[in-house]
């Protein structure tokens, strides 16, 4: 192969470096520094007082040697219980959804697509008002749990379509092979189907948890304490408005790109596993 | 297997009639009985409702009339007959079916974990003794995609086994194989029928079914077109239908 050099390395991760990587890396630095140029420049025009050392005390500072946690990172914390619980909910949701709309039960399919069609086609801010404002205060639910449920139940919706197509992809004969040995549906899903529909099925979740995760500053608008909330508080103290919108950007984008990767390596395992 | 005292039928299938919903009528009051031990042989054309017979002896398929009773166990709508004939039968698929996921070890273990309820132990010493049986112990640890088409075909029969059915299908478990794996797959079904196991077989291989078979079923368009021995057939077949087919398979 030309003389090039396949480290183990790049056997494993499929990254071959040559000569076209090191211009394709310099085409991409370049592209970086155009962007950097032409954001400056905007926000020059802008004549904007930019106060960026006022930022990091939001996020924690030292007082007397000790680690004090700013707003923000509170407002992160809280943001990462909101998707913890969210996302286990959706997938519960999503699966329980998938499942009863394959079902053999009139009822169940019914019930399944009336909640999709329902929660897909009106707006996840009106779903969180609805749940907050109208069921709450019936089933006595403070504003962490209606933001949770909110959340997972509009994530659900759209993974439950998620979970359907994975199953509906694995092939009739495993089925047919766990019916000819007595298992029952249950203990077909449970060792056979869903096994291996995830490992399909990851890459399009993990983007849905990505969604979740960024879906969940909507829940700022019932006043639940998550990062984009702190961020406004900060933003109403403090007029730095593109600094600390900027920064909870970036706090975002390290979070579901941190997933991202996370999940790539779960694939790469599943992979050698199979 | 003739003069043999006469055995108790294990399979009594009665006028059963499948349509498919397309409007195949793949298969035709169809009725036949096998007694236990025997080995029948179906052969017939591509769509002749071979195949659809043997998928509704377990359930499989649904059929539209008639009745089919396994060991005298109806299949009928009563769930627990349902699972108990599933348990009973046990099947063999032109394209395996293993579990990709699973190692040889566990596909065949899970099954008599989840519907024999076997301690595990127990279980562990039937996989190694039906991986001895079927000529590959020590493909235990690998997975399906791993092995050849014929050491998979193997595996699948061993799965089967598994659960001690009483009557094993065959379901074309040799077509999808390159030639020369085909001996391997038959060999392990061979010795199956000489132990006594009760197979129905659908398959094109007339070797096979001259050397172990009781019985051969000529199928076509969901009828029954002749019954005999495999040597009836080699010899003096009677109806043109089953001389043509011969002379194109043989």
């Amino acid at each position: 192969m030309n003389g090039l050099m396949i480290t183990p390395r790049a056997r494993r991760t499929g990254i071959v470096f040559n000569r076209s990587t090191f211009f394709d890396i310099l085409k991409f630095l370049a592209l970086i520094a155009l962007l950097t140029f032409l954001l400056y420049r905007g926000t020059k025009s802008l004549g904007y007082n930019w106060q960026w050392y006022r930022v990091p005390k939001y996020l924690f500072q030292f007082e007397e040697g000790k680690l004090i946690i700013g707003p923000l990172i509170e407002g992160l914390m809280v943001t990462f219980r909101i998707a913890a619980f969210g996302l286990i909910l959706a997938f519960v949701f999503g699966l329980v959804t998938a499942l009863f709309r394959m079902s053999s039960s009139f009822v169940a399919r019914v019930v399944a697509r009336g909640y999709l069609e329902l929660i897909r086609n009106t707006p996840l801010l009106v779903q969180i008002f609805f749940l907050y404002f109208v069921m709450a205060p019936v089933l006595g639910i403070d504003r962490f749990v209606a933001a949770v449920l909110a959340l997972s139940l509009f994530e659900g919706a759209y993974a439950s379509e998620i979970f359907r197509a994975g199953i509906v992809s694995i092939h009739k004969g495993q089925w047919e092979a766990a019916h000819s040995l007595g298992l029952s549906t249950f203990h077909t899903y449970l060792h056979i189907i869903l096994p291996q529909a995830i490992r399909r099925l990851l890459p399009p979740l993990t983007s849905q948890a990505i969604s979740l995760i960024k879906d969940s500053a909507l829940v700022s608008t019932i006043a639940v304490y998550e990062l984009t909330m702190q961020g406004r508080a900060i933003v109403a103290d403090t007029f730095m408005t593109f600094e600390i919108w900027f920064t909870i950007a970036a706090i975002y984008l390290v979070v579901t790109v941190a997933l991202s990767i996370v999940v790539n390596i779960m694939e790469i395992r599943l992979k050698i596993v199979q | 297997m003739q003069g043999q005292p006469e055995r108790e039928y294990i399979i009594e299938v009665e006028k059963i009639n499948k349509t498919f919903s397309g409007g195949v009528h793949a298969l035709v009051d169809f009725s036949t009985k096998v007694r236990k031990r025997e080995v029948v042989v179906v052969i017939g054309p591509s769509g002749s409702g071979k195949s659809t017979f043997l998928r509704c002896l377990n359930g499989l398929e649904e059929i539209d009339s008639g009745s089919i009773v396994i060991d005298g166990i109806p299949l009928d709508d009563n769930k627990k007959h349902r699972l108990e004939i599933r348990k009973e039968v046990g099947m063999v698929f032109q394209l395996f079916n293993l579990f990709p996921h699973l190692t040889v070890f566990e596909n065949i273990t899970l099954a008599q974990r989840l519907v024999r309820k076997k301690k595990k132990e127990e279980a562990m010493e039937m996989t190694v003794n039906l991986l001895k049986k079927v000529g590959i112990p020590e493909k235990a640890n690998n997975f399906p995609n791993q092995l050849s088409g014929g050491q998979q075909q193997r595996v699948a029969i061993a799965r089967a086994l598994a659960i001690m059915p009483k009557v094993m299908l065959f379901d074309e478990a040799t077509s999808a194989l390159d030639p020369e794996m085909i001996g391997e797959v038959l060999e392990v079904m061979k010795n199956l029928a000489r132990e006594g196991m009760t197979m129905v077989v659908v398959t094109h291989e007339m070797g096979f079914a001259r050397e172990v078979s009781d019985r051969v079923i000529f199928m076509d368009f969901g009828r029954i077109v002749e019954e005999g021995t495999a040597e009836h057939f080699f010899t003096n077949p009677q109806e043109e239908r089953t001389k043509l087919f011969l002379s194109q398979i043989l």
